[in-house]
């Protein structure tokens, strides 16, 4: 790598320009994934065609002939909305994320939601949700390999083979398949509010005592409905990525399953057992084990004497579905969706009332939702994530710039009106709440609106 | 032809101005100033020569940027440094010439350990270049005028460091004393030069006589080498004036240049225009008292200098120094070439530009070739340009902008800390239509070789603006505050222009004087009177009084480019920090509106095919600035023309006229608020209300009086009630029962039979509106905003009624004024952009600093923070209209959709709370910015108190009401 980096690409890059044909398309986003020392490929994921090596090539190497100059390039804005993060994790594993631009120009309202579901954010938030997509899928790996076969490469071809285990996770967080899952993107455990927690509870302390373990929950439609107290204790982050790993594991199909995990933080190099039983279509109790029970006795034995007595509360608790709340918890009819987390236990309940009440569609909801979060945690709300993430997460978030830190006095509430509905943030002490509310409410009122939510959420559910 | 020109203009200028002297001379508050004007008229009589000052600065291209700070300033600022200097310098041009020869002496002193005698030649060079100057230009401008000019004081320095060797040495003290003179004045003076005393008496006003201390022996003839002793010192003379001159005492330097009796007069003879030169006097016996004093002010003098950095800046000194401190902070920018020709075997040959060439910058130009990869492959990756990019040195983040030009590429680095990459898009859109503005095209202003310099001085002024703009207005104001560089990016970042609403009939007139000046109806002076062709048209000018636009005759596009050009050169603040004796800017400019061709008015009519001049002349407080085209209807230009002397006095003779009306135009900044503020500091309950009274009664003396009246008349105090709540309280039954209505009809009555019917029109509509306010936020219909508890007709039209109240009503009324509704007046501040005039208004300066208070400064640095995020939102929301930089595509995709309004609600606590026991108490306010597309585009941007559920839109239909140009 010489003085001038470009002058060996220079005749290539040239020829390419030519074409004038974009490689990427609209709002799809693409991994890439390479050696750092090296720069061999290692995988890469999303989007339908793949980049051409040469462009794979160049984006490695300008990272890494800045790299050479003291200069580290986090990441790369274009016009249209396209966005390059990179970064280097362990040394070892450089994860590439590139998303193209939306390139059409401004939406045409709120029709059309079908079509516009493919379409991803732009702009500055774009940076925020690549940023955790990075660090998501940096996280999986070690999930799945652990820290020691990533941090050391000792044979690329071998890592390769390896890495295929992956891909159904990376998968499941590059296309943000499963709708109203924000835990990817919160670092919060996406929660489910069953009607009776108390039984669940109690059977879930028991189930995880009797397989030997102080780690389990009950998942509920891929969120988590109960768990013991060490669940919680977990990392967010390791929260999170546990429940992602179930839900790729329940969609498999089977009615059971023994998975080594490493968890990222907790223990990066010594590989647990996660056990999952589907109890019933969408609900799967699991614990985190270590040697024994084998996954043969803990079906057999501990499954059905633990969790048959309690399969009406499990239906129950089915029943409550997608909007994640018991029945006896009434929203306000004018709020059409929102996000609950709670910053000290680091849990987030989110819902979105159904299309068939508001003018909007479901994932259009999702997708706003989504995109005010990273609006108001990007520019007002700070995250106090950097307690729990490791060393070097937290020199790399220092890099990122803080415009929060900007301000001379602590933002607390803000909203945003915008043609499809309005939108209202607000953070105290313990709790954030982001909220969609409909267009007719007038400006003056969503304060009082919010501030009720609030206060109806968190009095009805202790959450 | 041409001097025959300028005989007449001169002529027939002086007898009019002096004409209008006559007139107003009594209206003149300010001494000084008809006496500087007066010494300046007197000058051209003395010097027999009718060219004005600024011609010898004009340079080969025609362009001119002459500033002189006028002498009222001078000497303030003198008095204020009591007059011991450690640097000072007036009256310096700026020119190509003189940055050259400053990096030049740069670089030696790099080189060279003796650091000390390096100002000094540089200041001797710059007296001694201007004195044969004149000489110069009539012999044609060589390129060895430098050297030729920086070696004569270089022999005369070089025993410099001994001697004052030699004079410290002995028991004597060196004192160093400022003073300022005026060589201009000598003319106007009577008393007559040609005495013995020389300039030394005229201009300085110290007498020396050789033969007392020489003794009565030998006269005249040998009297080389011989030290000038303070014998005597002439009344009301500079060096009586600064007092710290006495007899006894000998001068031993002036501007550290050694004089003794034989080149003092050559010295003196050296300084061309007022000026302020500092003199090293000897004193024999240092008395107690004296010494002291001297020690004390010396330490006064490095607090502030009286030229700010920012003039020095302009004037083009010191580029070097303000470059040195910046040097740790990353920043560069570049200007390179995409055709890369792996050929040639040159290093560093795609660099066209590059600026600072320092260690800065070297880091990130070492990475350029990230920047071209990036730029030529991302843009067939995601199908857009690349515009930004983050980089990590060490621990600064650094983020680059780029803009990509036919094959070039610009590149500016900047730090994260100052600017956020929210708004660095703005930033480099702004500077590369400045550029335009000022060269045509970013090819044109890089790729020549000669604009070199002048680009390093632009570039240099950009970042010491973003990065330590509290380093440039040292020494002008003493703020203490940490500096806004929010409110900077925010503000200088809207595409409009501060806007200070002026009573009708002030308007009236400036308006009328100024189409008077754009009629181009010079008289005697015009070319039509000599049967000519007229060399320019005059498109339109734009008048600013202490940074504020106060009349604007040229379309939006026009005077958006004018005042990117003000707003890098920061004319605007130095016309409001600083009198300004004289500026004169002269250049080409290529108004971004008319360059773009295709216009897309009605068919038939093109844009005549011209060039474009644009003159910007300051005197005081007020600068004006004016388009003129040549071409077209004018003759057209040929080569470069400098500026012509007819069209620069025809804007002073403007620019005088106009001064009658300063002191209305004071009285209105002068006013209380118009829409009330309140201070942020009210509401926590830390102050109490007599504190308050007393800090409002200080600061203004407006409101001292009306605080005087409410003490007297509430004499109980109410516990937390506030200022505005209290005066209310007396005043509103008052205003509204009879001089409210009565005040009202009156108005009516004066008004104009057309505009009665509209006027009260207008108040029923709103009236019957009254209580509709619940805005669904759907846009600003007309009926939405309430008047609950309004009682007068409208706020901003006071100066119609003002004739009719008396004073104390006039107050009371301002006093009531409110934005907001509800008991409490709670708006804190505001920002009003009225898109299609490209202005926008907010509480003047002094409104502000009349606040005071210490919570409140923070909370106005944080509402600039908020705003430009909410503007950012607002951007990134619409398509690409309406933007500055409006030839690149707005970046598409903002999920979110438009947006209308966004508010953010914060909250503050004072700042050191001690008390253990209770909670700090904190107080919560909105800052709320919205925008309007229909009727007129508008965004508004206000903050206030939580108190009160407010609906902006209302405040922003009060606001405005006060935008009628």
């Amino acid at each position: 790598m010489g003085q001038r980096y470009c002058g060996n690409d220079a005749k290539p890059m040239m020829m390419m320009r030519r074409r004038r044909r974009r490689m990427l398309q609209d709002g799809s986003t693409q991994l890439l994934c390479l050696t750092a020392s090296s720069g061999v490929p290692l995988f890469t994921r999303g989007a339908s065609k793949q980049l051409p090596f040469s462009v794979i090539g160049s984006l490695n190497g300008v990272h890494m002939f800045g790299g050479g100059q003291g200069v580290v390039l986090s990441c790369c804005q274009t016009e249209g909305g396209g966005k390059v993060v990179w970064r280097v994790f362990q040394d070892s594993v450089m994860l590439i994320a590139v998303s193209g631009g939306g390139g059409g120009g401004g939406r045409s309202g709120a029709g059309g939601k079908e079509e516009e579901e493919a379409e991803e954010e732009e702009g500055e938030e774009e940076e925020v949700r690549l940023q955790r997509l990075l660090e998501n899928v940096w996280s999986c790996m070690v999930l799945v390999l652990g820290q020691d076969e990533l941090a050391n490469v000792r044979n690329v071809e071998r890592l390769k083979r390896d890495l295929r285990s992956c891909f159904s996770l990376i998968d499941q967080l590059l296309e943000e398949r499963h709708e109203g899952i924000l835990g990817n993107l919160t670092h919060c455990a996406d929660s489910l509010l069953p009607p009776n927690p108390a039984i669940l509870q109690e059977a879930v302390d028991a189930f995880a005592q009797a397989a030997d373990s102080e780690f389990g929950c009950l998942i509920v439609h891929g969120r988590i409905a109960t768990a013991t107290e060490k669940w919680w204790r977990l990392a967010p982050q390791e929260v999170v990525l546990l429940s992602a790993l179930i839900r790729s594991l329940s969609a498999s199909g089977s009615s059971s399953c023994d998975y080594p995990v490493f968890l990222p933080q907790g223990s990066p190099t010594v590989a647990h057992r996660l056990l999952r039983f589907q109890l019933l279509p969408g609900a799967d109790a699991c614990v985190l084990c270590g040697p024994t029970p084998s996954l043969h006795r803990a079906e057999t034995g501990l499954v059905v004497r633990f969790w048959s007595p309690l399969l009406e509360t499990l239906r129950d608790c089915l029943a409550v579905g997608e909007r994640c709340l018991p029945g006896s918890v009434s929203l306000r009819p004018d709020v059409l969706a929102f996000l609950l987390i709670n910053r000290e236990t680091r849990r987030s309940v989110c819902s979105v009332r159904p299309s068939t009440c508001q003018p909007l569609s479901k994932a259009r909801c999702w997708e706003l939702l989504k995109l005010f979060y990273i609006f108001c945690i990007s520019r007002y709300f700070t995250q106090e994530e950097t307690l729990c993430v490791s060393p070097e997460e937290r020199t790399h978030r220092g890099i990122a710039e803080d415009f929060a830190a900007g301000f001379s006095h602590q933002p607390q509430q803000c909203y945003l009106v915008t043609e499809e509905c309005k939108s209202y943030g607000l953070q105290t002490s313990q709790h954030q709440l982001y909220l969609l509310i409909l267009p007719s409410v007038p400006t003056f009122a969503l304060r009082t609106v919010a501030t009720q939510t609030l206060s109806d959420l968190t009095a009805a559910t202790r959450f | 032809m041409q001097m025959a020109f300028a005989n007449v203009r001169h002529c027939t200028e002086k007898t009019l101005s002096s004409g209008r002297r006559d007139e107003d001379g009594v209206g003149h508050e300010d001494g000084s100033d008809s006496e500087s004007t007066s010494a300046s008229f007197g000058s051209s009589d003395y010097s027999d020569d009718l060219e004005p000052e600024w011609l010898d600065d004009i340079q080969k291209n025609g362009e001119l940027f002459y500033l002189e700070l006028s002498e009222g300033e001078e000497e303030a600022a003198l008095a204020q440094a009591t007059a011991n200097q450690v640097a000072s310098t007036n009256h310096v041009r700026f020119s190509e010439k003189e940055a050259e020869i400053i990096t030049e002496q740069h670089k030696k002193q790099r080189c060279g350990s003796r650091t000390k005698g390096e100002p000094a030649l540089k200041r001797l060079a710059r007296i001694l270049r201007r004195k044969r100057r004149p000489s110069l230009r009539r012999g044609g401008k060589d390129g060895g005028k430098d050297s030729s000019a920086l070696s004569p004081p270089a022999s005369i320095l070089k025993n410099q460091p001994g001697q004052r060797q030699g004079v410290t040495v002995q028991q004597q003290q060196l004192k160093e004393v400022c003073v300022y003179l005026n060589p201009k004045r000598l003319g106007g003076s009577s008393s007559p030069v040609c005495d013995s005393g020389g300039l030394l008496e005229a201009l300085l006003g110290v007498v020396h006589r050789p033969a007392w201390s020489r003794g009565q022996g030998e006269p005249g003839d040998i009297r080389q080498e011989e030290r000038l002793t303070v014998h005597g010192l002439i009344p009301n003379s500079p060096a009586i004036k600064c007092g710290q001159i006495l007899i006894g005492d000998v001068l031993v330097a002036v501007d550290d240049v050694d004089v003794t009796s034989e080149n003092i007069e050559r010295v003196l003879s050296c300084i061309p225009g007022p000026t302020q030169v500092r003199l090293t006097l000897e004193t024999v016996a240092p008395v107690d008292r004296g010494s002291t004093g001297d020690t004390s002010s010396l330490h006064k003098t490095k607090a502030s200098p009286p030229v700010s950095q920012l003039v020095r800046l302009l004037w083009g000194e010191d580029t070097a120094e303000l470059q040195m401190s910046i040097s740790h902070i990353p920043h560069v920018v570049m200007y390179l070439s995409l055709k890369l020709d792996s050929a040639s075997p040159q290093d560093e040959e795609e660099i066209l530009y590059q600026y600072p060439v320092s260690e800065a910058s070297s880091q990130l130009k070492g990475v350029r070739g990230i920047f071209l990869t990036l730029c030529d492959m991302l843009e067939n990756v995601t199908g857009g340009q690349i515009i930004s990019s983050s980089l990590l040195l060490g621990k600064h983040l650094v983020h680059v902008g780029y803009w990509k030009e036919s094959n070039n590429l610009l590149v500016i680095g900047l730090p994260a800390e100052r600017v956020p990459l929210l708004y660095l898009q703005t930033v480099v859109g702004d500077v590369v239509r400045t550029l335009k503005v000022m060269y045509g095209s970013l090819d044109r202003a890089f790729c020549k070789v000669d604009h070199t310099p002048r680009l390093d001085h632009f570039f240099c002024l950009f970042f010491q603006q973003l990065i330590q703009p509290s380093r440039l207005r040292e020494g002008a104001s003493t703020t203490t505050t940490p500096p806004d560089v929010s409110g900077t990016l925010f503000l200088d970042g809207l595409p409009a222009v501060r806007w200070l609403t002026l009573p009708p009939e002030i308007k009236t007139e400036v308006d009328t004087v100024l189409s008077d000046f754009e009629s181009s109806d010079f008289g005697e002076m015009s070319e039509d009177f000599f049967g000519l062709r007229r060399l320019y048209v005059i498109l339109g000018s734009c008048l600013f009084y202490k940074s504020y636009l106060i009349a604007n005759h040229l379309p939006k596009e026009d005077l958006l480019d004018v005042c990117l050009y003000c707003q890098h050169y920061c004319l605007l603040p130095l016309a409001s920090e600083q009198r300004v004796g004289q500026l004169v800017i002269w250049r080409e400019v290529f108004p971004q509106q008319r360059a773009s061709k295709d216009g897309g008015a009605a068919p038939g009519y093109g844009q005549p095919q011209g060039r474009h001049f644009l003159l910007i002349v300051g005197l005081r407080h007020f600068m004006q600035c004016v388009l003129l085209e040549a071409g077209g209807c004018a003759s057209p230009a040929l080569a470069s023309p400098g500026p012509d002397c007819v069209y620069v006095d025809q804007v002073k003779a403007t620019l005088l006229q106009l001064e009658v009306l300063e002191a209305g135009i004071e009285e209105r900044l002068n006013a209380p608020p118009a829409p009330c503020l309140s201070c942020a500091d009210w509401f926590l309950p830390a102050a109490t209300a007599r504190d308050r009274l007393d800090s409002l009664a200080s600061s203004s003396p407006v409101l001292s009086k009306l605080a005087g009246a409410v003490r007297g008349s509430s004499s109980g105090s109410r516990g937390r009630s506030l200022f505005g709540e209290k005066s209310r309280r007396s005043s509103p039954q008052r205003s509204l029962s009879d001089s409210g209505s009565e005040g009202q009809m009156d108005a009516g009555s004066g008004l104009s039979p057309h505009s009665t019917p509209d006027s009260a029109r207008k108040l029923g509509g709103r009236r019957d509106s009254l209580g509709s306010g619940g805005s669904d936020g759907s846009g600003g219909s007309g009926g939405l905003f309430k008047m609950s508890r309004m009682k007068h007709p409208n706020p901003f039209y006071l100066g119609t009624l003002k004739k009719t109240l008396t004073e104390r009503e006039t107050e009371e009324m301002y006093n009531t004024m409110k934005l907001t509704s509800g008991a409490e007046n709670t708006l804190f501040h505001y920002v009003l952009m009225e898109t299609v005039q490209g202005i926008f208004i907010a509480p003047t300066h002094r409104e502000v600093a009349q606040l005071s208070g210490s919570i409140h400064p923070q909370l106005i640095r944080n509402f600039h923070h908020c705003c430009l995020s909410i503007r950012a939102a607002f951007q990134q929301s619409l398509p690409a209209r309406g933007r500055r930089a409006a030839d690149r595509p707005q970046s598409a995709g903002w999920g979110l959709g438009p947006v209308k309004e966004h508010g953010v609600l914060f909250q503050c606590k004072p700042e050191n709370w001690t008390d253990q026991r209770k909670p700090a108490p904190t107080m919560t306010y909105w800052v709320i910015g919205r925008m309007l597309l229909e009727p007129v585009p508008q965004e508004f941007y206000v903050c206030f108190h939580d108190s009160v559920a407010e609906v902006p839109v209302e405040m922003a239909f009060r606001l405005s009401f006060g935008l009628a140009l």
